[in-house]
């Protein structure tokens, strides 16, 4: 069952490479910080701060994927409990799901870091993993 | 501590190959954690996908091989040490990546806190390893 599920997820991902194909080198910093700086009297709160650095469309669907697999994450931290708690096949299945696409955005993650996109070659990426 | 270690480890690395990127820079904590965490989190994939196509092409289900296993009679140090190793990938990556997502959010990214952190998770990881492996 496991197999079939990550089959389906491995097509699946060649029409999600399709529409890659449009964003720039870097997938574009979209961070959306919540910085609390040194609270003052007047500090009324929380402070969105946007990066973008990415003028295309094609930025859109990559800040997208890179929401997407944050909120993928988080699912599998819930799901991998709620499994243990309350066992059912449909629990299975939606772990099975989860697990197989968290695997292979992260996969691709790290086939993009050392090979990098289609067509670009990012063979310094390696160096910036390092650096971190 | 730890940082001595890997500095001492990254000195006398011998391969040529890669020697550029190994050897010539002082190994850091968050440096090695963050390639542990690809690795552990490739390794995972493999054993996720192992699991799945050998439940397809082998003989029997999995409680036959699990009888198969308590067969064996190994006793209950090796036992444990084994789902020690299986599970200790897991709960590494687990702890890991909740530092990622915390690092997302913006929360934990000044240098002292990034190897607090990196220190809470290591030791998280072998605490809930080897809780799960007594279960």
């Amino acid at each position: 069952m496991a197999v079939l599920w990550r089959l389906s997820a491995l097509c699946s991902a060649q029409g999600s490479r399709a529409l890659l194909l449009q964003t720039p080198v870097f997938r574009p910093a979209h961070i959306s910080a919540f910085l609390q700086d040194r609270p003052t009297p007047d500090w009324c709160g929380v402070q969105h701060i946007h990066l973008s650095l990415s003028h295309h469309s094609g930025s859109k669907t990559a800040c997208l994927h890179w929401t997407s697999e944050r909120v993928v994450s988080v699912l599998l931290l819930g799901r991998l409990l709620a499994a243990y708690l309350n066992p059912c096949s449909a629990m299975d299945y939606s772990l099975a799901a989860t697990l197989t696409l968290h695997g292979h955005w992260g996969f691709e993650q790290v086939v993009t870091m050392f090979i990098g996109t289609f067509g670009r070659k990012l063979p310094r990426q390696g160096f910036w993993q390092f650096q971190f | 501590m730890a940082a001595l270690l890997l500095r001492h480890v990254g000195r006398h690395c011998l391969r040529a190959h890669f020697s550029p990127q190994l050897c010539i820079r002082n190994w850091s904590l968050p440096m090695a954690m963050s390639i542990c965490h690809r690795g552990t989190g490739i390794a995972l994939s493999a054993g996720v996908s192992l699991f799945g196509m050998s439940a397809l092409l082998l003989p029997g289900n999995f409680e036959s091989y699990l009888e198969l296993v308590k067969s064996l009679c190994l006793g209950p140090a090796l036992i444990h040490t084994a789902k020690f190793a299986l599970v200790f990938p897991l709960m590494y990556h687990t702890w890991n990546g909740i530092r990622h997502l915390m690092w997302d959010l913006g929360k934990g990214l000044k240098i002292p806190q990034l190897y607090q952190s990196g220190v809470a998770v290591l030791v998280l990881t072998v605490l809930s390893s080897m809780g799960l492996a007594a279960m």
